[in-house]
Formats: structure tokens, sequence, C-alpha cells
């Protein structure tokens, strides 16, 4: 069955240009995007998983201590737009520490590192598109050269769906947390709906980890679900 | 059936992994094809080259199918301080009606969504690259001498924003 990848409501997506985030008036396109007939080149579908290598799945866990902060279980699942799962999908995860420094060199953070954290993953779901990671909650910190902007907490997610245009790369963000509401790319999102979307769930449930659920729709449905 | 709202992108940010976009970059090892490089650098407006940008390619195998099993036509890079990347990969075929041709994805921080576009090899007639009208010889990539082993290098230079700016497709 032929498989499409249908236009989005622009108003459930980031908006190209953002007050408050200089960096965007830089690199959005100031021409108008152009538009193409998707035909087999966008509408086929690469397989990653034989040009990248999988991790384990937990990053709190892989030093000779246990990584500092708060344990989490983050439990996602890759559905497409008919809500079918996304078998075997390759996901990409990474974030920061809990006091909110990246392993990386272009962080000038002055926070502390963990030793004992690893700061990103490579898995693949399971047959019913799940995946599930252990990790730690990662700390909020501040955007350099801002008026005051610091990042929520949040979990850089990048994942592939079954053609070359459901390719989504988007953040997790945590319930409750007062800094949220004042992030310039989560609020980049027009559509309240959409934007608590990308806030996960809190499942109370026993266990020495807090569980988060957390749902990534990628792009494209089986044609004949187009038909009325 | 119910239809699903997509998940709203959001921008990869400035701290991609660096392992994550290290040795993907070769698609041509062990590929049937006429083996290709492409170089380019990507800026912004101001004409700054961008550091730990990402960038993603598709394409067709020498024969212009994109399911053959025995050749994967993805492939990653991440430029480096000056903007730079680099792909060694094969020369795709036509297929059905296009020209021989890479879909480009680009993620970086400061752009809230991932842009696409797309390198043709030569100014072969192609649908896609008509529609662009005036706009479309920034989508045609330079041929460059061949290099020492004999692959023919390419030159693709993306600007994001500003004048000469590379066309992006919203699909």
């Amino acid at each position: 069955m032929a498989y499409v990848v249908p236009r989005r409501d622009a108003r459930t997506q980031s908006e190209g240009v953002v007050e408050g985030y200089a960096q965007t008036a830089q690199r959005w396109p100031a021409q108008p995007l152009a538009r193409r007939a998707p035909g087999p080149s966008e509408l086929s579908g690469p397989r990653v998983s034989s040009r990248l290598k999988t991790t384990a799945a937990d990053l709190a866990g892989r030093g000779a201590k246990r990584a500092l902060g708060q344990l989490i279980d983050v439990r996602a699942r890759i559905v497409d737009e008919d809500g079918a799962p996304v078998a075997g999908a390759m996901v990409e995860v990474w974030h920061c520490n809990a006091a909110g420094k990246y392993i990386h060199p272009n962080d000038s953070n002055d926070a502390p590192e963990d030793p004992n954290f690893y700061g990103a993953a490579r898995v693949l779901a399971d047959a019913d598109g799940r995946v599930e990671l252990r990790t730690i909650k990662p700390g909020a910190y501040p955007v350099p050269d801002t008026d005051g902007w610091w990042r929520p907490p949040h979990i850089h997610f990048s994942v592939w769906g079954r053609v070359w245009l459901s390719r989504l790369v988007t953040q997790m963000f945590f319930p409750g947390e007062p800094l949220n509401d004042r992030d310039y790319i989560l609020n980049a999102v027009r559509d309240p709906e959409a934007r608590s979307r990308c806030i996960a769930r809190f499942m109370p449930q026993a266990g020495k980890a807090l569980v988060y659920d957390y749902d990534l729709v990628v792009r494209g449905r089986t044609a004949a679900a187009e038909l009325p | 059936m119910k239809r699903l709202v997509p998940t709203a992108e959001m921008t990869l940010g400035p701290f991609f992994p660096r392992e994550f976009a290290a040795g993907a970059n070769d698609l041509a090892a062990g590929a049937q094809g006429e083996p290709i490089e492409i170089t380019g650098r990507v800026v912004q407006a101001d004409g700054r080259g961008l550091d730990n940008l990402v960038l993603e390619i598709w394409q067709a195998d020498a024969e212009g199918r994109f399911d053959n099993p025995a050749f994967c036509g993805w492939g990653r890079a991440a430029t480096d301080a000056d903007g730079v990347y680099f792909f060694k990969t094969i020369k795709p075929g036509a297929t059905q009606g296009r020209a021989p041709h890479i879909n480009f994805l680009i993620l970086y921080s400061g752009l809230m969504r991932q842009l696409q576009t797309v390198m043709y090899l030569d100014d072969s007639s192609d649908p896609v690259l008509e529609n662009l009208k005036e706009r479309s010889g920034r989508l045609v990539a330079t041929r460059l001498v061949a290099t020492r082993e004999g692959a023919n290098r390419y030159r693709f230079d993306i600007r994001l924003r500003g004048e000469g700016e590379t066309p992006f497709f919203d699909d």
C-alpha cells in the first residue's frame, strides 16, 4: 500500500523566526519555502540502522557509580499519523547532566561535570514502537547572551519514521516545570495542544526511578487511510 | 480513521553529540558505482560558517533505485569550525522522471525545524528544479577537478539566509 506524507498544520509546528532566540533570525530562510510533489525520492525509507550503531539504553549506569541526580525511566513510543507503531525505529537521545552541563566541547556553562553520566544513547524500538531509557533528570541551564532565558529540563530526541520525510528531531519536556512557560523553544509552537504533547506524562508507580511516558508521532500514513 | 498530529519539531541545539556524527559520511565503501566526493560550506545570513551543523543525505543507487539492500543511500556529516562538510558516495542514477540528485536535510541550533533541500549533479531537466525558476541554479553543484584517487569532486555550498539564499522545501 502506498505511503503518503500529508501537509502539516503550521500552528502545530514551531515558527521559523522566534523573538527572544536571536540566532533564528540569522538562520531561518528569508524566502518562502518552495513546494514540491513528493515522489519515490522523498517517500522511500533509509535504513539508517545499517549505518549507525546502537548503544546501551542506560545513560545513568555506565560509570563506576550511578550518575548524580533523580533517576528516571523514559518510556517513549514511536507511531505514525495512523497511530501505527514504527517497529524497529531508530531513536537517538542526548541531554545535559543534573547540574545543567552537556558533555560537549561547545558548552561554556560553568556547571560541574559528572564523570558517571553519559549524555547520549542510540537504541532501536521494539515491534510495538517502544523504547525505554534509564537516565537522570536533566537540570535547567541559562542560555548565554540572553536576557535571563533559562532552558527548562529537556531531553533531545532524534527519530526516523518509515520514509525520508518522516524524520523528526524534537525535545521532550517535563510536566510542572515553571520554566516551561517561559521557554522560547517550547512556546514557538502556537497551538497549545501541540505544545502540551511535547511534555511527557508522569506515571506514578513503585520502583526506584520516576517514570515518564512520551509519545512521538512521525509524519506519514498509508494512502488507504486517506479515503473517506 | 482518526489522524494523529505529527509531533512539533524543535531545534537540534548546539550540543549534538560529536560521536553521533562521526564515521557516517562515507556511503561509497563497498558500493557499486562511480565514486564521488561532495564538499561545501554552510553559512548563515552574515556569512559566518556554522560549526557542528548536521547534514543528512538520502540518494538512489547508481541504477536509480531506493530499495537496493546492498547500498545504504543514507549518510550524515557534521560541519567543522569553518562550516565545511564532506561526504564520500557514489553518483546516483536518474530515477522515475527525476535527474540524478541527492536529498539534503539540515539540522542546527537556531533552526526550529529541519530544512530540506536537493543537490543536483548537473543541470539536466528535472521537475523539482524547474519549479524554482531563476533560483534553480543554486541547487546545481559545481564539479571540481578529480582527486588523486580519480573520484570526481563536487562543491555544494549552502546559505541558510540572505543574498543568494539556498532554496529550501516545505513538503
